[in-house]
């Protein structure tokens, strides 16, 4: 396809993709009287955006979510970095079997483990803690099974003149294969910050403490018994979007530069 | 830093002095287990033990309030006459079945789409990609506003041709479609990312000497593309099947949008597992159902690892 | 590196205690009922969705109030909980807690589960600590379904029936006035009809499945004539009066005069369906006077009970949620005094937190007559909406009924069938009632009212 068309039809659907959006932001800046109305609102106001910003704790709500994102996603990358080249470059008894293992806890989903899960994390005295919220994240098989798959790609002997130059396992994971998969870890790292980020149902389960609220258990606080300030919930949501936006956007530029210094061409 | 981090050299070599094969081998051995450790006690310890709770549990009957009755594999045998959870099956196969090869489709052919430069293509990913910035929950508010009947922006925008009084969310023969189609538009920019990460590992060069060979775009990406992006293309696939089946999209969104409704149109497996637990407490038998949606599913990726030697496509 | 290692052993260590831990504890495996509690008696949680947020900071600040007030002369403090209301109605939380041992020592019930928690053996009885004539200052009916064997296991903190609110200017629209309000379930459909257009509908009745649709369905099944369960012999759920019941929903769905996805949360939600200019008329409960009054306060609307069927007797059901007391808390002898004082104390204190609660922060019938008395005597019912609902639509109401979670589940079922998907009212009445027949056989709970 030649580069004008591609352009024209990846605005075309780029455009179509973030209407429903786009809806969402407007009905933010609506007055609350207008909010079910079809018509355009009849002014634009930051009332419902500044209510939630003074009224709603959004702050903290926005801190524990960003200590429980950035933990998570930190020590998730290096662990999973680790366990997928193991799984991919280093042979030993039982890899094979451990990698089954691995891959068959993907298909575990939380809401059918949440009470097991809990009583889990009762026993380790997790719960009402930022290590109850942030242990249980880490361990998900997505990321290993997505760097592994990344790893079998590499070629060997990058590898393996690192080898030849005496280095450790360790050594050779740090200083080749890391730098290496800087641009499938920068991927990995926005989708693991959303995931976390966006998480709701562990972290209602798992804490009381209104001091470790997370943000989207602070904004289903909004929501009435009978009805909502939907105003205020849609605002809300669109204050919370803001961090995940800014890590993608961070993310997406890294990603392209990584790519250009990777020397995998 | 190097000598302390590798378990192979803190193994004290043997006086005698071993044949450096076997030294390197078992180095090598003892690095991958200290490497892969952290993960696989953490998976064993946070999801693992949580499952052998689960198949513990799918042996008893549990009453929500601390209560248990042992009881055999009567769980297990309720399963065959339980008409509903082979309704929910049904609705869970027909997502699964929609949604994996749409969902492929679509997300691949946006990385296509913007693996190469055009300007402003760094926006026009992050826009494919935004839909995933928003929490679940969010988009299932969202959309319930813009599909709700006669009102919506979608019955409004499709009142000229005639079906502006199209209930997306409240026909039972739509609903499912619909919660196929938001799912779609959630995941797209997802799995557009991974394949557009796959996609950018494939040399250049290879394409540039099918294009001198005469190639068509499409001969390029049947004989070129596909073949080198089968590892990822695995990964999405499975990704996307777990998901159907037990993952966020297949709670999350029947949570937030229908509740299992209209008319049990949208009752997946998982919504009717959570219901089993947390509606009627019946933990036992949730856990059971459990048991066998897991099982299911590891003996269906354990084959599909199988066939394609554990993703790898080796033969091409 | 070494500080994963260290991790690492200790997660083993941890990994072992836990299994161990699990075996040897074991609240699951085997079958004592209750678990480890390890609450603090000298500290009481109570579980409860009136955080703050801007719809019911006042019935926040009540809540804050009333502990404070308790807390100011006990030793047993108590310390409030809020979970997102959402959250509190779909139950994770709370019976994520209960089936780990971890359940609060009070919290909130509604009539629709009260089985569960009731069968599960965790509620205190209470009536120890009320006196006969606080027991009979609540109204008629107000703890009836709360009672198991003249036991109290709960005390309301209102009555909250359901209605009709219509939009008068829809009305005026359609030229229509208040003689034409509906007075039979014909007469619904027909006005309906007429107060349909291109973009409203001139009805609404729930369409989310769950305790809630069911709460709002119950009455046209009662009016008709009909019960969920066989009641005094009668014929139990596959009736013709069920039939008729069903079909009314229906009727209203495949007449297009009442939509299939409503705004905002649905029927219980008046500023989102009927303020907006959604539905002309919405079968809702009283606490709609207070939403439209902090949301739309120019919109005029007014209120009228439910038609009634051909041949039928008038009813509606009354909702409403209690306070009840952990049986497996830390101190279940304290909670329950608590709740005593809170809701059951009829001195001049008691009555006026009952009134701040029932007709200043929140808008409902309280469920004492002392405490309606003194409303009344403070103008609470010069509204005329709240007027409407004290003086036509409860009388002959009925509480919102305790059935188990598979009762409810099998209504469930044929009302959705009927109305959204389609099906035969009696064909879904005959397999709900199958399903329930079958429950029945081996229920052995207390009864279901």
């Amino acid at each position: 396809m030649p580069v004008r068309l591609r352009a024209i039809v990846g605005y075309v659907l780029a455009m179509v993709t973030v209407a429903p959006l786009v809806w969402l932001l407007v009905a933010v800046l609506r007055p609350a009287d207008e909010l079910f109305d079809v018509t355009l609102p009849s002014r634009l106001t930051l009332d419902n955006l500044l209510y939630v910003l003074t009224e709603v704790p959004i702050g903290r709500y926005m801190v524990n979510s960003a200590i429980v994102s950035v933990a998570v996603t930190v020590i998730a990358l290096v662990l999973h970095s680790m366990a997928a080249y193991a799984l991919a470059r280093l042979r030993f008894p039982g890899r094979q079997v451990i990698f089954s293992m691995i891959v068959s806890t993907l298909l575990v989903s939380l809401p059918v483990v949440l009470v097991p899960l809990f009583l889990v994390a009762k026993e380790l005295g997790l719960l009402d803690t930022y290590a109850g919220l942030i242990l249980p994240a880490i361990f998900h098989a997505f990321g290993i099974f997505l760097l592994r798959q990344y790893y079998l790609t590499i070629p060997r002997e990058l590898e393996e003149a690192a080898d030849l130059d005496g280095c450790g396992y360790f050594r050779r994971w740090w200083q080749v294969v890391v730098p290496l998969s800087r641009p499938v870890l920068a991927s990995l790292a926005v989708l693991f910050f959303l995931a976390n980020w966006n998480a709701f149902l562990w972290p209602l389960t798992a804490t009381r403490d209104p001091e470790l609220r997370v943000v989207q258990v602070g904004i289903s606080t909004l929501q009435g018994q009978y009805g909502s300030a939907w105003n205020y919930v849609l605002a809300a949501t669109v204050i919370a979007a803001v961090p995940t936006l800014v890590a993608f956007v961070l993310g997406q530029r890294r990603l392209v530069e990584a790519i250009k210094t990777s020397g995998l061409k | 830093m190097a000598t302390v981090a590798d378990p192979g050299t803190a193994v004290k070599r043997p006086p005698g002095a071993a044949p450096p094969v076997w030294n390197r081998r078992r180095r090598e051995a003892l690095a991958g287990y200290a490497f892969v450790a952290p993960d696989l006690l953490g998976l064993m310890m946070f999801v693992g033990l949580p499952m052998v709770l689960s198949l513990g549990v799918s042996l008893f009957s549990a009453d929500g309030f601390g209560g248990y009755t042992y009881v055999g594999l009567a769980n297990f045998r309720q399963m065959a006459e339980d008409t509903q959870l082979w309704q929910s099956v049904k609705v869970t196969l027909t997502y699964t079945v929609a949604f994996v090869p749409i969902g492929f489709v679509v997300s691949l052919g946006l990385a296509l789409l913007v693996r190469d430069h055009f300007p402003g293509v760094g926006l026009v990913r992050t826009m494919f990609f935004l839909p995933h910035v928003i929490s679940l929950v969010v988009v299932g508010i969202a959309w319930q506003f813009l599909l709700v009947d006669k009102q919506g922006a979608v019955a409004t925008l499709l009142r000229p041709v005639g079906l502006g009084d199209t209930s997306f969310l409240g026909d039972p023969s739509l609903a499912l479609g619909s919660l196929v189609a938001i799912s779609i538009w959630f995941l797209m920019g997802y799995n557009m990312l991974i394949l557009l990460g796959g996609l950018k590992d494939i040399p250049r060069e290879y394409e540039e000497a099918a294009g001198i060979d005469g190639a068509t775009a499409w001969q390029k990406f049947r004989h070129v593309i596909w073949p080198l992006l089968r590892p990822t293309s695995f990964f999405v696939l499975v990704n996307s099947v777990v998901g159907s089946v037990t993952g966020l999209q297949a709670f999350d969104l029947v949570y937030v949008l229908t509740q299992g409704g209209p008319a049990g149109s949208t009752s997946s497996v998982v919504f009717y597992i959570y219901q089993q637990a947390f509606t009627f407490n019946n933990y036992g038998y949730a856990a059971a159902l459990t048991t066998v949606v897991v099982g299911f599913l590891v003996a269906a990726t354990g084959t599909m690892f199988g066939l394609t030697k554990g993703g790898r496509f080796d033969a091409g | 590196m070494s500080a994963f290692e260290r991790v690492t052993r200790r997660s083993l260590l941890r990994g072992g205690a836990v299994v161990l831990g699990s075996a040897m504890a074991a609240p699951l495996l085997s079958a004592c009922g209750g678990g480890d509690q390890g609450g603090n008696p000298k500290e009481l949680t109570f579980w409860n969705f009136y955080g703050p947020n801007p719809q019911s900071d006042a019935q926040s600040k009540w809540f804050i109030d009333l502990v404070a007030a308790w807390n100011a002369g006990n030793d047993v403090k108590i310390k409030l909980h809020y979970l997102p209301v959402s959250e509190y109605l779909a139950g994770r939380a709370l019976q994520t807690a209960f089936s780990a041992g971890q359940g609060p020592d009070i919290f909130l019930l509604s009539p629709g589960d009260f089985l569960r928690y009731y069968n599960g053996g965790v509620l205190t009885d209470l009536a120890p600590h009320l006196k006969p004539d606080q027991i009979a200052d609540f109204e008629n009916g107000a703890l009836d379904t709360r009672k198991v064997d003249g036991k109290i296991y709960g005390l309301p903190m209102e009555r909250e029936p359901l209605a009709v609110f219509y939009s008068v200017d829809a009305f005026e629209q359609a030229k229509l006035s208040e003689g034409d309000l509906p007075k039979t379930w014909e007469q619904l459909l027909d006005v309906a009809g007429k107060l349909t257009s291109k973009d409203r509908f001139g009805m609404l009745f729930e369409t989310i499945p769950g305790y809630y649709q069911n709460f709002t369905w119950y009455p046209f099944m009662w009016m008709a004539g009909g019960s969920a369960v066989p009641e005094n012999g009668g014929p139990g759920f596959d009736s013709p009066a069920v039939h008729n019941a069903l079909k009314l929903w229906q009727d209203s769905i495949a007449g297009k005069i009442a939509p299939r996805k409503p705004l905002g949360d649905g029927g219980t939600d008046t500023p989102a369906n009927l303020g907006s200019g959604f539905a002309a008329m919405q079968q809702t409960g009283i606490w709609g006077v207070s939403q439209l009054a902090q949301s739309n306060k120019d919109f005029r609307y007014g209120v009228f009970p439910l038609p009634v069927p051909e041949g039928g007797t008038y009813t509606t059901s009354v909702g409403g949620w209690a306070f009840v007391a952990n049986a497996n808390g830390a101190n279940p002898e304290a909670a329950a005094t608590f709740i005593a004082w809170a809701l059951g104390a009829n001195d001049a204190e008691g009555i006026e937190r009952g009134r701040q609660w029932n007709t200043v922060v929140k808008a409902n019938l309280p469920a004492r007559t002392s405490v309606l008395e003194a409303a009344k005597s403070a103008g609470a019912f010069d509204d005329p909406a709240l007027k409407v609902f004290l003086e036509k639509v409860v009388p002959g109401s009925r509480g919102e009924p305790r059935y188990t979670p598979e009762v409810y589940k099998a209504v469930s079922d044929a009302i959705q069938a009927a109305q959204l998907g389609g099906a035969d009212p009696a064909k879904a009445a005959a397999d709900a009632a199958a399903k329930i027949g079958t429950f029945l056989k081996g229920y052995k709970g207390a009864a279901m009212l």
